[in-house]
């Protein structure tokens, strides 16, 4: 078909591109009782992490076929349910201990920035998009009972109601996971929650967005959102947390922070919310034409990368700590 | 589970549009059809001005795990999103249309909904897709309990009809439309085609299409877009007409045939725009609908006759204040 002469660019979709490593590692989550637990905890995860990341290394050089794979590696700051101490203090130590571990973090961002980055809500933006998973028998009509500020991976079970005149009560029906295989594993999570008119998003729910982010999957209005700032070492680091970029690039040669896959070496507690975030990544439409460009770029490159956006991430769990 | 083909041959698209008046007073300006229109934060609604206005709301997906309908009575179960859009045109006429697309075959089972959610669009069978059967069925229009994207473009319509921007005033009364369509696949080698427009009862219209395999779900959306915009019109154009009586003794209300006929002035007849957001290669299936019945030609008609009803009163109203009185 010949081209039309005219164009007019606000009828037309557009879609930034961001630059795509092979994997972003990430390094692990900073929570306050980490921090007050003191160095040592520091020094105990990072020393746990290490051989691990050289293993997820290991494996996205063999799934680049022998050539030199990008690998980023990340680390994750919690300064939105709690705040604690201030990136002047906190940011140097982690530094310090990665380094007394043979780790370097390339990227160093704050859990706050995927509620809100600069004037975009980040967390309401993709909440917006979730598409719940229908169960059998849904033709059209609206999805059946969300319920607010939840996400299952199935079917609730049914309200118990106070038994009517002349009627028996109803027993007690299972909830019913739909991608059950026999038996379910029927998993509900709270999103979110209202307290007078503030909303708070869950831990899973923020997980997922950073998730995305990492996958080069979030946009806003077709614009890359969470985009990394440099760090200049002469600048040093704020006294105050908002100060701080929420995506700030330590390593000035890193390769790209977003990546066609990612791998979270985490301790085992975190096994829960993480299940929750494969919950919600699996029932979230993603941008699609920030995943029509990973699909190409990563389809030039030779590089398999999994239909299924909750299928592009993976965990390795150590024990302890 | 073996990787997925990238784009699964399409063996079957259908779709339903509606088509209704903006319930508001004044027709809306362009950054007021973007605010209306705006199903979501994080993405445009995609803005034109030539050659009419025209705004076209993000897609939002629905999820779907059921039966297709089908003429001979088979139970496909199928699973995947329906898309669903709102366009409004020259702030006045609003549309909103759902559609997907089926491929020939799929799984034998359900797979993890992560994979559906990556083909937006797209509801994939489980084991084979009898398509003729499902398109007539589509056509025929479903039974309770079977896929029925009719409902998912009623449910994005009453979304928008309770938007605070509207005021609920519309200009003049009119009636909503609403048009089915499926597209089968041509014989290879052959180009798109309109296999039949049909007029049915209560406003409903369905269109039979063939085009090739290679043809976006999306640019047929657009095409039956146009075609219900259109056949919009034209009902509701033939409607004011029939409601006035035409020649009946203009003393009992000289006024009554203009304020029947001022809101298509108004509101309808610069809208008239066959094809104007089609691809060229589907603006061609106009083509069959211009020869017989012709649209545009009732069209011209109508609107010519609209004109000279009121080149009539002006002139009998000229005429009367010129008349000295008895």
């Amino acid at each position: 078909m010949t081209e039309s002469v005219f164009r007019e660019t606000t009828a037309e979709p557009r879609t930034q591109s961001v630059p795509l490593a092979h994997l972003s590692v990430e390094l692990g989550h900073l929570y306050m009782e980490d921090f007050e637990a003191g160095p040592e905890r520091l020094r105990a995860h990072f020393t746990e992490v290490r051989p691990w990341v050289e293993a997820a290394r290991a494996a996205a050089t063999a799934r680049a076929g022998g050539k030199r794979a990008r690998v980023s590696t990340c680390f994750l700051i919690d300064d939105y349910f709690t705040r604690f101490s201030t990136p002047a203090e906190v940011v140097p130590t982690l530094l310090a201990e990665a380094e007394r571990a043979g780790l370097t973090i390339d990227y160093l961002a704050r859990e706050s920035g995927c509620a809100v980055t600069g004037k975009i809500p980040v967390a309401e933006s993709v909440a917006a998009r979730i598409v719940e998973s229908p169960p059998p028998g849904s033709h059209g009509l609206r999805p059946p009972a969300a319920q607010t500020g939840w996400l299952a991976n199935g079917e609730r079970s049914p309200v118990a109601r106070a038994p009517q005149a002349m009627k028996r009560a109803v027993g007690w029906q299972p909830p019913h996971e739909t991608a059950a295989r026999r038996h379910s594993v029927f998993l509900d999570v709270e999103l979110w929650s209202d307290d007078d008119g503030d909303r708070t998003w869950s831990c899973p729910f923020l997980a997922a967005v950073w998730q995305l982010a990492r996958l080069g999957l979030l946009r806003n209005e077709g614009e890359a959102v969470l985009t990394p700032q440099p760090h200049t070492a002469t600048a040093g680091f704020p006294d105050r947390w908002d100060d701080l970029p929420t995506l700030l690039k330590l390593n000035d040669r890193a390769d790209p922070f977003a990546a066609y896959r990612t791998c979270s070496v985490l301790p085992t507690r975190f096994l829960p919310v993480e299940h929750a975030v494969r919950v919600i990544l699996d029932q979230i439409e993603v941008d699609p034409g920030a995943l029509a460009q990973v699909a190409d770029r990563s389809g030039k490159e030779r590089t398999a990368v999994p239909d299924s956006v909750a299928d592009r991430i993976s965990y390795v769990y150590y024990a302890g700590l | 589970m073996a990787p997925r083909q990238s784009t699964p041959r399409t063996a079957l698209s259908c779709g339903e549009v509606r088509t209704s008046l903006l319930p508001a007073r004044q027709a809306l300006d362009i950054r007021s059809a973007a605010g209306l229109l705006a199903l979501r934060a994080d993405e445009r609604v995609l803005l034109s001005e030539r050659p009419g206005l025209y705004a076209r709301s993000p897609a939002t997906l629905t999820g779907v795990d059921c039966p297709l309908p089908s003429a001979n009575g088979a139970r496909v179960r199928a699973v995947g999103t329906v898309t669903a859009h709102a366009a409004l045109t020259e702030g006045r006429v609003l549309q909103t249309s759902a559609h997907c697309s089926l491929p020939a075959t799929g799984p034998d089972q359900r797979r993890p909904w992560g994979e559906y959610l990556v083909r937006p669009g797209v509801v994939e069978p489980l084991g084979k897709l009898p398509h003729e059967a499902v398109a007539r069925g589509v056509l025929d229009g479903p039974r309770r309990g079977d896929l029925d994207v009719g409902l998912i473009a009623d449910g994005l319509l009453t979304r928008l009809l309770r938007h605070p921007l509207l005021d609920q005033r519309p200009p003049f009364r009119s009636r909503p439309t609403r048009l089915r369509w499926a597209a089968l696949p041509a014989a290879p080698g052959e180009g798109p085609s309109l296999e039949r427009f049909t007029l049915a009862e209560d406003e409903l219209r369905t269109v039979r299409l063939r085009v090739p395999e290679d043809t976006a779900a999306a640019d047929l959306a657009a095409l039956c877009n146009d075609l219900a915009l259109h056949d919009w019109l034209l009902t509701n154009v033939v409607r004011m007409l029939d409601g006035i009586r035409l020649g009946a003794p203009s003393a009992e209300d000289p006024g009554a045939a203009v304020r029947a006929l001022r809101p298509a002035v108004d509101h309808l007849l610069h809208l008239w725009m066959p094809g104007a957001r089609v691809t060229r290669e589907l603006a061609a299936l106009w083509g069959p609908l211009e020869e017989r019945p012709g649209f545009t030609r009732q069209w011209q008609a109508m609107v010519q006759r609209i004109r000279d009803q009121l080149t009539l009163h002006t002139v009998q109203a000229v005429h009367r204040e010129a008349e000295p009185a008895p």
